[in-house]
């Protein structure tokens, strides 16, 4: 056989063996010595993991398990999943967060599907990555309460599946800048995609009812949406002042705390809007409790303040096409492939 | 607006003329050299510039403020600055910090003629100016009137095709007679609107590439024409999201995208060609880490553009090369709040830029 032959002979057997390997998982492609690629939903780019934290099966085995496991938590009763749970669109349906003891955030649980793609994570952007994120809500008391992560280590490296684990994985027993390795690794993979929308622009041109195809021409025109929902996750990425909480008496400052820039007061991370259906209720506060309640908001142009976004003014949309684009939401951007995944068995 | 009537006043009686003058004439010496590169201001005390145009056969400099268009004219002792058109309204942009514009955008038609992007009215009511200018510096106490210009463009309404009606003419690219302009007001669409020129007139203000729908990124800035005659635009991204600048390439006949490159850039704002090499230049404004803020050799690759800092800048806005490949910059500078009964500093300046290939 010459060497080309032979070339042609091993290429073909890998691309069998990663063609199975995709089949058989939904979300993650396997690869070569444990390494894995995420296998992005038509609509999506490809996932890309920073170099110090390079996708692994196990890793993210292990980091679906920490998610799940509520022994993160100071009184073992909440995990990550309590707050960002797959059965309520990765957040949990609640205006605002609960976190141990009954304790309540001021802000509403953001949705983990396609955070992958974030620029920024949490509402007013304090973290730059997934893994910087992480390890926030295990420590804050309204929310986790872990008392520390020296604590956290601790109670973790008791438990001998997890010390097993850690040391397959990592090479060493457990720490903390490893349990947000692990668990954003899991994060990554949890993404949304493949919609009626997707399929629609891939040609599809049946994937979309009548009245979705109308409320899609809304979303990208009149209706302003794109200014901010752009790009194949909806979102720009950026913070913006729509108007939500600047009235109360002890207004959320949002962005600003972090960026110290006045024009960033009262503005907070654009969501996406995959899957919106699911995530009532919306904005970053949890206060309007539908979507017609969020349209409404948005053709009104928002709430005045100083800081009020310029894309944010009065639509005067038609009730037709208020309803057109709630359909267009609802059903455009529902995801074929939402990753409804069951709690792991949790390692003693 | 008691500071507006007094700086009308102050221009009425020259006094600006004075004030740009003596500060341009104080800076002259003052070098600062990057590597091999040659930064020397060479007008100062400008009120937030945002404009570099240079015109065709006498090399001046033209130069978009606030209140006013000011020509720099090189002399053996620096440059003295001159107001050549006044009475701009004004607009503020950004929420904080906020920034007083006027005219924006500048580019030569031709030696006699100055076109000047306006930013100074809200959007769906700006246009783009026309103005003769003369080989010679207008007489202190007659400067040209904003009003008094030969020709006027747009405004593009509130409408179809602009949820907003545009304004914020930032960028402008002459190519033969056509007329690119960037423009920022709808953000669902990114407008570069095109004006095509017959016999020396100029037509309609024209929506002609929707940048925002083709690249999925914020706000086209800056335009201009590469060597081989594509239209090359930067999209300057979100202001509070860093590194998602862009450079782009277009069919500047049939507004098609042909190539779209990623920067690493916060806030791509200008871009320029050198005269001699071609070589690519660009500013980073960089508004949510000013300390960013610089001068960049652009080098573009297949996905993306590889970025070389030349040169730091204060919030640069505006470039525009010579033909002896001399680099004219713009920068707003930063300003100290003003305490009580103080007057606001004026920190914009003008750098000349050497010992670029």
């Amino acid at each position: 056989m010459s060497s080309e032959r032979r070339c042609s002979w091993i290429l073909a057997a890998v691309f069998s063996f990663l063609a199975v390997a995709w089949e058989s998982s939904p979300r993650v492609l396997a690869g070569v010595a444990g390494k894995a690629e995420i296998r992005a939903p038509r609509g999506l780019p490809k996932v890309k993991a920073p170099p110090d934290n390079a996708l692994e099966e196990r890793k993210i085995e292990l980091g679906m398990q920490l998610y799940f496991d509520p022994r993160l938590s100071g009184d073992n009763s909440v995990s990550c999943a309590t707050c960002h749970d797959p059965r309520r669109g990765w957040s949990n349906g609640d205006a605002v967060a609960t976190g141990i003891q009954g304790k309540r955030g001021a802000r509403s649980s953001p949705t983990v599907l396609n955070s992958a793609y974030n620029v920024f994570q949490f509402w007013d952007g304090r973290a730059a990555s997934l893994e910087e994120q992480v390890l926030g809500p295990i420590q804050n008391p309204l929310e986790m309460g872990m008392p520390s992560l020296a604590v956290l280590e601790e109670k973790l490296n008791a438990i001998p599946g997890y010390k097993v684990q850690f040391q397959k994985v990592f090479g060493e027993e457990v720490t903390a800048p490893n349990v947000a390795k692990a668990i954003a690794a899991f994060e990554r993979t949890v993404l949304a995609g493949d919609s009626p929308y997707d399929r629609y622009l891939a040609g599809e041109k049946g994937a979309l009812s009548t009245a979705a195809r109308r409320g899609m021409e809304v979303f990208f025109n009149q209706g302003h949406c794109s200014a901010c929902h752009a790009g194949p996750n909806f979102t720009d990425n950026a913070f913006h002042n729509i108007g939500i909480g600047v009235n109360g008496s002890t207004p959320d400052i949002g962005r600003e705390a972090i960026s110290k820039l006045e024009g960033d007061r009262g503005s907070f991370k654009t969501p996406t809007l995959r899957d919106i259906a699911r995530t009532a209720p919306y904005m970053h506060d949890g206060s309007l409790k539908n979507l017609e309640a969020v349209i409404e908001h948005y053709n009104q142009g928002g709430i005045a303040n100083p800081q009020l976004d310029e894309e944010i003014f009065p639509l005067q949309l038609t009730d037709q096409e208020k309803r057109d684009l709630i359909t267009f939401l609802k059903e455009g951007l529902s995801s074929n492939s939402y990753p409804a995944l069951e709690p792991p068995s949790l390692p003693e | 607006m008691q500071r507006m009537v007094r700086l009308e006043k102050w221009v009425r009686h020259g006094m600006v003329v004075g004030i740009l003058f003596a500060a341009a004439m104080s800076f002259g010496h003052a070098r600062v050299t990057a590597g091999q590169t040659d930064v020397t201001p060479v007008a100062s005390n400008l009120d937030n510039p945002c404009g570099v145009a240079i015109q065709p056969g006498t090399g001046d400099i033209f130069v978009s403020t606030h209140p006013a268009i000011v020509r720099l004219v090189a002399g053996e002792e620096g440059y003295r600055t001159f107001v050549e058109i006044q009475g701009f309204a004004t607009d503020v942009y950004g929420k904080g910090p906020k920034y007083e514009i006027g005219p924006l955008g500048l580019a030569f038609l031709d030696k006699k003629t100055l076109i000047v992007g306006g930013g100074e009215n809200k959007d769906g009511e700006e246009v783009v100016r026309f103005y003769a200018v003369g080989a010679l510096p207008r007489k202190p106490s007659e400067p040209l009137l904003a009003d008094a210009m030969i020709h006027q463009v747009g405004p593009i309404k509130r409408g179809p095709a602009s949820a907003m009606g545009e304004g914020n003419f930032f960028g402008i690219a002459v190519q033969a007679s056509d007329i690119f302009v960037t423009c920022n007001g709808d953000d669902t669409k990114g407008w570069i609107a095109k004006i095509a020129v017959k016999d020396g007139c100029p037509g309609l203000l024209t929506p002609f590439i929707p940048t925002k729908v083709e690249t999925e990124v914020d706000a086209p800035a800056a335009a201009t024409i590469s060597p081989e005659g594509k239209l090359i635009v930067s999209q300057f991204g979100e202001i509070n999201v860093p590194g998602d600048a862009l450079l782009t390439y277009y069919d500047p006949k049939t507004g098609a995208l042909e190539r779209r490159l990623t920067t690493g850039l916060h806030d791509l704002i200008a871009i320029a060609f050198h005269p001699k090499s071609g070589k690519l230049y660009g500013i980073d404004f960089a508004w949510m880490a000013p300390d960013r803020g610089a001068l960049y050799l652009l080098e573009p690759g297949e996905e993306e553009v590889a970025t070389t800092r030349i040169a730091t800048l204060d919030k640069g806005t505006a470039m525009a090369f010579a033909s002896d490949g001399t680099l004219f910059v713009s920068a707003l500078g930063s300003a100290k709040e003003p305490m009580a009964g103080q007057t606001k500093d004026f920190p914009g300046k003008v750098f000349k830029i050497t010992g670029l290939d």
